[in-house]
């Protein structure tokens, strides 16, 4: 299932934290550690890493994943890692509103016709199935 | 020549000027952007739920591109990021045969990894060419100096970008506005994100950072900020108020987009730029200009 989940990489991380020190989340807040989380992600200690509200915090903005030397992708794993939170029932009450959304309508934010009309732009269609569809089709997956 | 414009879910609710002048932009260059129906969401929202229903979601809409025979022109940096990795993913062959077993149940022709995939700006800079605009500008900005704000997925993951652009000191837009003789600077905040993917996880953050940027624009004395994707502007220009008010500032910087600045310098008018839906609106931009 998480084939994009490279756990053999993260043996290549010396925790040298040049993605923390890099992070602009973590200069602001400085309880946000990407090497830390990386650390415990490679060892498998992932319930420490789903407790956390770390996660959630990551704006993905990649500047981790360009800076590290070994050239791990920091942003893509904690990003994947929100979804083994998710399936392990962590989930973020924004995210069940958005999900809830993105179900019924196909899209994260809602159509609006009648704003588009006034400014003179041509409609678009308002839902669309597509996701419910896919999320239907990964259900089939398990 | 034709390109599927990839418009994204928040451009065409939220930033009707960003569209509006897009399309006009497009238009006046010949560019031949053709709206496709079929298209859905990205992946981008779904990514956090799912990752792989949302590769699913990017590889969907590469395959229509790919059936249309058009490469994909987008406006807005996330979904062009999301795109451009999925289609970085799909270049291994067994991935690629999964997902194209899933696009099957979903009706769509399987995926075989030829489409581009470039944001509006990108493209101007690359394929365009920043000459041939400049040969279209009829009024020059001389007197205006902006403020770039990139937004972090226009160039990373840079991996899946091909390294267009360099993250740390970004330029491509920079060279665009700058044909239209108007200033950008350099500031020491320019890669900042606009932290607007964590304001309902980490709203006190999402706000510090936009915050930071806004604070630091402003006090260099910029006419506006430029950008070129909707959720960053609805950070620094829609949430501009409510972070000054958290931080106690008014900060009172407009915030336009870089077709709005390039359509302004080819002689489009207010109306084809949607300047109406400038929230600061372009009274020192007017004055400065004389018109």
């Amino acid at each position: 299932m998480y084939k994009f989940f490279d756990r053999e990489k993260l043996k290549y991380c010396y925790q040298c934290g040049r993605c923390s020190s890099g992070c602009d989340i973590n200069r602001i807040d400085r309880s946000f550690q990407p090497h830390r989380l990386l650390h415990l992600i490679g060892m498998g200690a992932f319930d420490k890493v789903l407790k956390s509200d770390s996660l959630w915090k990551c704006t993905t903005c990649f500047t981790c994943s360009e800076r590290c030397p070994q050239g791990i992708r920091v942003t893509e794993i904690l990003w994947i890692a929100r979804t083994i939170a998710v399936k392990a029932g962590r989930i973020p009450e924004l995210l069940v509103t958005q999900k809830d959304i993105l179900l019924r309508t196909g899209r994260l934010i809602p159509m609006d016709n009648k704003k588009r009309e006034k400014a003179g732009l041509a409609a678009i269609q308002e839902e669309s199935s597509v996701v419910a569809e896919i999320f239907e089709i990964m259900e089939g997956e398990k | 020549m034709q390109y599927a414009f990839y418009i994204g879910c928040a451009a065409p609710v939220k930033a009707l000027k960003y569209e509006i002048s897009t399309r006009n932009l497009a238009k006046s260059l010949g560019i031949e952007l053709v709206d496709i129906p079929e298209f859905s969401c990205c992946g981008f929202p779904v990514k956090s739920m799912d990752s792989f229903a949302a590769l699913l979601m990017a590889a969907r809409n590469l395959a229509i591109a790919e059936e249309k025979g058009m490469d994909i022109i987008g406006i807005c940096t996330g979904c062009m990021a999301i795109l451009s990795e999925a289609k970085e993913y799909l270049e291994d062959d067994n991935l690629r045969n999964r997902v194209n077993e899933k696009l099957k149940a979903l009706g769509v022709k399987e995926y075989a990894g030829k489409v581009k995939v470039k944001h509006f700006a990108r493209f101007l800079y690359e394929d365009y060419r920043l000459d041939r605009i400049k040969g279209k500008v009829a009024a020059s900005l001389a007197p205006l100096k902006f403020g770039i704000h990139y937004g972090c997925h226009y160039m990373k993951p840079t991996h899946a970008h091909g390294c267009f652009d360099d993250p740390s000191t970004p330029s491509t837009i920079d060279d665009l506005i700058n044909i239209t003789g108007a200033k950008t600077i350099n500031y020491p905040n320019k890669s900042l994100c606009c932290g607007l993917t964590i304001m309902g996880t980490a709203e006190d953050l999402s706000f510090k950072l936009a915050a930071e940027k806004l604070e630091c624009l402003s006090s260099r004395g910029v006419d506006a900020m430029v950008l070129a994707c909707p959720s960053c502007c609805i950070a620094y220009e829609n949430n501009q108020r409510l972070i000054g008010k958290r931080v106690g500032k008014e900060f009172n910087l407009p915030v336009f987009y870089f077709t709005q600045v390039i359509g302004l310098a080819m002689g489009l008018s207010e109306e084809d730029l949607g300047f109406e839906f400038n929230r600061v609106k372009a009274d020192r931009i007017r004055e400065k200009l004389r018109y």
